[in-house]
């Protein structure tokens, strides 16, 4: 797993490739805060190159979703691969988080 | 013609991640469809995560963990044998709530929800002091 942050405008943009799973769940949590400190409260997170992603990485992104609403602001995922994007909404994930085909749209969704 | 494969498999909290490996290394050669193995690799990593996590807890027995995988003309098979506390994850595990407000989602108990709503047929039983976990799929 391995998280890469950039900025646009007031967004952070994690971009996130491999596995995210019980082992690494901490580690990806550590990162996206990370990519937050600059304090934002606008999280993408480019799940164009997540293969997987078990229920201990849907709890780091609730959280996400959780700490940025408070302030303001939210969560918008984006090229959601199918499995990973099945994962989500049988989780109910789609309910309470956007979910975008491009960067740009997750971006221009808040 | 039946293919199967047994791992024994300790409690670190790696070895989920190591036997779903295996999985998809025996799945994929034998020719099941990347979505039956992506949803079984979740299903397999969750149910192997919360064993290892809370099914030993107060229990003294030595932990033993085993898995065993199937392949034949009924389709594809993951048994999952513990002698953990007794555990049916099906009838046991809390349903989480969707209607909930982000705020008042609890962090967690979603890994038992997920591997019955991706496995076509899960099945537990309680045999010699061993919770014994099978997950079909036809093929």
């Amino acid at each position: 797993m391995k998280v890469t942050a950039s900025q646009s405008g007031d967004a952070v943009i994690a971009a996130v490739s491999g596995r995210v799973d019980s082992v690494n769940a901490t580690s990806f949590e550590q990162e996206l805060s990370k990519a937050m400190e600059g304090g934002s409260s606008r999280l993408v997170v480019d799940c164009g190159e997540l293969s997987y992603i078990s229920s201990a990485g849907l709890r780091i992104l609730l959280l996400a979703v959780k700490k940025t609403r408070a302030q303001g602001g939210g969560v918008a995922l984006c090229q959601v691969q199918d499995h990973v994007r099945e994962v989500l909404e049988v989780s109910g994930f789609t309910r309470i988080m956007t979910v975008r085909d491009t960067v740009e749209q997750a971006i221009d969704s808040f | 013609m039946d293919v199967t494969l047994g791992i024994d498999v300790g409690v670190d909290q790696h070895e989920p991640r190591r036997v779903v490996e295996v999985f998809e290394r025996f799945a994929t050669a034998n020719g099941v469809s990347d979505l039956v193995v992506q949803r079984f690799c979740l299903a397999l990593d969750e149910i192997l995560t919360n064993v290892i996590s809370y099914g030993f807890e107060k229990v003294p027995e030595e932990p033993r963990i085993r898995v065993d995988f199937g392949l034949g003309d009924d389709g594809l098979k993951v048994r999952i044998e513990d002698n953990g506390r007794s555990f049916n994850p099906l009838a046991d595990a809390p349903l989480p709530d969707f209607t909930l407000p982000v705020d008042e989602r609890p962090i967690g108990g979603l890994g038992i929800h997920l591997a019955k709503n991706l496995v076509h047929d899960i099945s537990y039983r309680r045999d010699k002091k061993r919770n014994c976990l099978t997950l079909t799929q036809p093929l």
